[in-house]
């Protein structure tokens, strides 16, 4: 923070100016005007080129808007790009209604399973990831690495061992293979973020808070929680992202038609040598929408960053 | 009378519940989507009323590939379901180990079903050491072409009749006869010199030579169910290779590889419709897709009809050919029910509305001869086409299955890759087919050697697992074991272990097993169904010195890694600072950048196959206009194809540069985590350094980035522990069919998914996992101690 102590020299009292000061003062506010135009350029063509990569970013939505709003037909001959010629909802109806797949149940198992792990997931890897930020305790650092190496090993060969287990536990065709493990952790990935930020939260908070009396307990409720918003909202949507587009875990551990979830269900329209893009379009537009509003929402809290109040 | 009444009820209600006690309930899995799912249901429901002590339960996994590892899984786990559905590439792999039960055992003993009414090769393809395992519910041959009626009338070409032939050189003296001559014919080419039209499209590569192979009487080995030797270096390969090539490449007859590859979800059914070829070679499953897609009537519908492929000049036929069927689990509690499900799934009944509903040929010759499959005066209208579907009985007597041993995908996937650099044009042909059959036969050769390996000792293994266990705790305790501390810091280490007993008690329950397990795994010879043996350091030896794709995949993944996670991480770090600003409509921009995240994965790789295309694509539309096109064909120049645009994906030089590119659509994820690392600054420091005076770059440098590097610093580790796994993105792009162009997208990953799922060899595929572990451990080992750049504010020391 070195620079930032650094006192400002002081600036040329207030005197009587001459003309050449007259003419610098001139030439300043010259500079300032060209500099002030050459923000402004420069902003322009941040936003263009913001705007640019916007667009590229924006196509996978608009291709799976667009193809769904076509017939069949339409999307088996017209461009990718193309706007439907007819815009049709049929497709809609069709995904929404289809008594073999039903997506009212789809939906529901997928809100249950994404909501309730991603609860889990937030709360215990925020308990998880204090001490190994903000504590000293014997072993950390080795069981730190202990904690990133669960996330070397690539889970093809742990799965087989990993459904006897549930087996063993009666969880097969249950949702809680799918939620469970998220409060016993949640997950190497969202402890390491939390941990991350939780190091960044100034030491003072928590010092005043320790001569004040108070205990581990109150200064992570208190302190740690209330100033780690942006952090909180990002694991909070990873978690749900990843739980609401989870395709393998619920293809291995649910058995029954009716407890299949969204990502699972849709895939009827995929399968082998029988695509329909136009119904897996649609449905997976609808499975997009609460992840957008979501996103959308939870940015609010990356804006709440650490706050000083309410230490005192 | 009214007490009667009550207690005839009564009785009744009692009698049902006992009936339905008796109920057996049989659960039925199959791979089958949307279409055939209606029918199926429909067809159980039938079944459930003639079987009223049965209650059938389905479960479809409509995901092909998944679906045969989750077979594989359940039955490991002793949960298989009864009865599945299976096909000749892969219930071999089940029935040698005794997961399946012949069915021999039930139809010796059930006078009213006879064997002999079922088309033979799908019968002989299901059989394993002579016993049926699979009773097939339909076959698929693939010498069939599909036909544009409308260009053959505008070529004044008589529609074939399938008594064409063909030749290795064009035979126009036989016109319509002559199939070469009506491939030509058939061939437009517009004002620029490209080609408009196909005479012939096949629906992948492999199925054309696959054909000329067949019919001048090649094959692929010398066994389909036990093959020991590679036919790949004989001069009658590298006669049908080069011509195949020859069509392609100069001829210019039928597209190449990258147009009609499995690449991103592409689909050859859509290039026939959209009028870009005369002809069109695939199996018959394609007819409800082509309905469903060009509905009569619609907007640029043709007539269409299907016809016998052409034999060879001597008469003699050949396809390859697809089919499925039904095969009952082992482990089921109630194999008479199953038998009866199975026999039903599999019987006339099944077969007759699969077929009317246009989805499959039926495998009992007389029913497939029936007007539910071969259109007659009944059929309605929209059912009509294709006209002459008794081509696809008259196909049958000729089709092959090619090996169905369960180790041949191992094999194939080395003699592919070389296969495939002649599509691609990166080998000759006949270098290629020369390395594709030593390495392929080097590959098959260790595979058959059989090593007279000892049985696992379970209690040896459990006396490792604790030992194990025993260094990894003495391990963390014994660097602090000297330590003292005071009761305050006591305290503080109990508060510290209750926070984090959640995750040690999910530890110890969900994850430490399954680890060691898979590290005992990896001395074994082990499919987790038969007995384990002990392998000792053999699966390490073989992957170090054996396996012929293990150091490639290495490199790669290397290349991948090393390329991709920086890039991604400084795309994903300029955009962050970008929207860290608070300006209006940011909220919009960070949604938009973090939608290829979200959206739906087939959108994604359909929309990476338009940008990448070759000749239209958008990539080199770009590099190729006027303001970049020396720039462009300088590329096309270094890449090795100086006369054509870049084929991104088809070309060994190119394919990595490209998924590394595609890969930064995905900086969605990091950016969020940097946005949230720049957000997490406390303002008041930025408030302070205002008042001071500071510039916005000093405060950039002073504040910014020092606070951020906690995040890069995550980003960073994690990035590179998630690259060097990267498995689902080349697997989507490569179609689930190997390494890409000559290898070049063989990430570590594929091997390891091949030899657990495909092979059935989980004793392999842990030495390999636990080969990336120590890699990736090393690698990020290496990142903590080098993390002195990383700033935290608050490190408890």
């Amino acid at each position: 923070m070195s620079t930032i102590e650094k006192p400002v020299e002081p600036g040329p009292g207030p005197s009587v100016p001459t003309d050449a000061q007259t003419a610098e003062h001139l030439e300043i506010r010259r500079s300032v005007k060209r500099a002030e135009r050459v923000a402004a350029a420069s902003r322009v063509l941040f936003w263009i080129v913001l705007l640019f990569g916007a667009v590229i970013f924006l196509t996978p939505l608009y291709v799976m808007v667009t193809m769904s709003l076509k017939t069949a037909n339409e999307n088996a001959t017209s461009d990718i790009w193309a706007w439907p010629q007819h815009v049709t909802w049929q497709n809609f109806v069709e995904v929404l209604t289809n008594p073999n797949a039903n997506f009212f149940y789809f939906f529901r198992n997928t809100v249950v399973i994404a909501f309730l792990s991603t609860f889990g997931a937030l709360l215990s890897s925020a308990l998880v990831a204090y001490p190994f930020a903000r504590l000293r305790f014997r072993g950390r650092d080795r069981l730190f690495i202990v904690l990133l190496s669960t996330m070397m090993l690539p889970g093809i060969v742990t799965q087989i061992p990993t459904f006897v287990l549930y087996k063993y536990l009666h969880w097969i065709d249950t949702f809680y293979p799918l939620i469970i493990p998220a409060y016993f952790g949640g997950g190497a990935f969202n402890i390491f973020l939390l941990r991350q930020f939780f190091m960044g939260i100034p030491r003072e908070l928590d010092e005043a808070a320790i001569i004040d009396g108070a205990s581990h307990a109150t200064i992570f409720w208190r302190i740690i929680m209330p100033n780690s918003g942006a952090a909180l909202a990002t694991v909070g949507i990873f978690a749900l992202v990843y739980n609401w587009k989870d395709f393998l875990g619920p293809l291995l551990y649910l058995n029954s038609p009716d407890k299949q979830t969204l990502e699972l269900g849709l895939r009827t329209y995929q399968s082998l040598n029988d695509n329909k893009w136009e119904l897996l379009m649609a449905g997976s537009v609808v499975v997009m929408i609460p992840l957008l509003i979501i996103f959308f929402v939870g940015q609010r809290y990356f804006v709440k960053g650490i706050v000083m109040s309410g230490i005192k | 009378m009214k007490l009667l009444r009550v207690v005839a009820a009564g009785v009744l209600l009692v009698l049902a519940a006992v009936g339905q006690a008796d109920r057996v309930q049989l659960r039925f899995t199959v791979w089958d989507g949307d279409v055939s799912l209606k029918v199926i249901r429909g067809v159980l429901q039938q079944f459930e009323k003639e079987n009223p002590d049965i209650e059938v339960k389905l479960e479809p996994y409509p995901d092909y590939n998944l679906y045969h590892q989750k077979m594989i899984t359940q039955y490991a786990a002793n949960a298989a379901p009864d009865v599945s559905m299976m096909d000749p590439g892969h219930f071999q792999a089940l029935a040698k180990r005794g997961a399946l039960l012949p069915l021999n055992q039930f139809f010796d003993k059930d006078p009213s079903f006879h064997l002999d009414a079922y088309y033979k090769p799908i019968v002989d393809s299901m059989s394993y050491q002579g016993k049926l395992y699979v009773l097939p519910r339909d076959i698929a041959p693939e010498g069939i072409i599909y036909y544009n009626k409308e260009m053959f009338r505008e070529a004044g070409i008589p529609y074939p009749d399938g008594t064409w032939t063909w030749d290795f050189k064009e035979r126009p003296e036989l016109k319509e006869k002559d199939f070469l001559w009506v491939m030509h014919k058939l061939t437009k080419f517009g004002p620029d010199g490209r080609v408009k039209t196909f005479g012939y499209l096949p629906a992948w590569s492999g199925i054309f030579a696959d054909m000329c192979m067949y019919t001048t009487g090649l094959t692929f080995a010398n066994s389909d169910e036990h093959p020991t030797k590679l036919n790949y270096d004989t001069p009658g390969m590298h006669k049908v290779y080069n011509f195949a090539n020859d069509l392609i490449r100069n001829k210019h007859w039928m597209p190449s590889q990258s147009d009609v590859s499995t690449l991103f979800q592409a689909s050859t059914t859509q290039m026939f419709i959209r009028k870009e070829a005369a002809m069109y070679q695939n199996g018959i499953w394609e007819v409800p897709n082509i309905r469903h897609d060009m509905p009569l009537g619609s907007n640029g519908w043709f007539d269409w009809d299907i016809a016998l492929a052409p034999a060879y000049k001597d008469g003699t036929r050949g396809s390859d050919s697809g089919g499925s069927g039904y095969g009952i689990f082992s482990s089921t509690k109630y194999p008479e029910q199953a038998w009866r499900l199975t026999k039903y799934m599999g019987g006339p009944i099944a077969m007759r509305a699969m077929a009317a509903a246009g989805i499959a040929q039926p495998a009992i010759r007389a029913v497939a001869l029936t007007h539910a499959w071969i259109p007659g005066p009944d059929t309605p209208k929209e059912q009509q086409w294709p006209h002459n579907r008794i081509a696809t009985d008259q196909a049958v007597p000729y089709v092959h299955y090619g090996p169905t041993a369960d180790y041949w995908q191992s094999v194939n996937n080395v003699v592919s890759a070389r296969i495939g650099s002649i599509w691609d044009g990166s080998l000759p042909v006949d270098e290629a087919l020369h390395l594709g059959n030593v390495e392929g036969q080097q590959r098959l050769d260790e595979l058959l050697k059989d090593e007279h390996l000892p049985d696992f000792n379970w209690g040896a293994g459990l006396g490792f697992a604790l030992l194990l266990i025993a260094l990894i705790l003495g391990a963390i305790y014994w660097p602090e074991r000297g330590v003292r501390y005071t009761l305050k810091q006591r305290k503080e280490n109990w508060a510290a272990y209750r926070f984090i007993s959640p995750w040690v008690i999910g530890l110890i329950v969900f994850t430490v097993g399954p680890m060691i397990l898979s590290l005992l795994m990896s001395g074994l010879q082990w499919d987790m169904i038969t007995a384990a043996q002990f392998r000792g350091a053999g699966n390490f030896r073989e992957a170090f010195t054996e396996d012929p794709t293990f150091w490639p995949s290495i490199r790669v993944t290397m290349v991948y890694t090393l390329l991709s996670t920086p890039l991604g991480i400084l795309v994903a770090f300029v955009l962050a600072l970008l929207l860290n600003q608070k300006v209006r409509g940011v909220t919009l921009f960070r949604t938009a950048y973090y939608i290829p995240s979200i959206a739906s994965a087939v959108a994604t790789a359909l929309i990476a196959r338009k940008v990448f295309a070759p000749d239209d694509g958008l990539f080199n539309k770009v590099l190729y206009s006027p303001w970049f096109q020396k720039f462009g064909w300088w590329l096309s120049g270094v890449v090795g194809t100086p006369k054509d645009h870049i084929n991104w994906f088809n070309n060994e030089k190119t394919a990595m540069p490209a998924l590394i590119m595609l890969g930064l659509w995905g900086v969605g994820g990091a950016m969020v985590i940097l946005l949230a690392g720049l957000q997490g600054i406390p303002q008041f420091y930025y408030e302070a350094a205002t008042v001071d005076g500071a510039s916005p770059w000093q405060r950039m440098k002073a504040i910014t980035l020092p606070l951020v590097t906690p995040s890069l610093f995550f980003t960073l580790v994690t990035g590179f522990i998630g690259s060097f796994q990267i498995f689902t993105q080349v697997y989507v792009i490569t179609g689930g069919s190997g390494g890409g162009p000559n290898n070049s997208l063989l990430v570590y990953m594929i091997n390891l998914y091949d030899a657990a799922f495909q092979q059935d060899r989980m004793g392999y595929a842990a030495a390999l996992a636990w080969v990336l572990f120590f890699i990736i451990l090393m690698f990020t080992l290496l990142q903590l101690k080098m993390s002195k750049w990383v700033y935290y504010e608050a490190e408890a020391k």
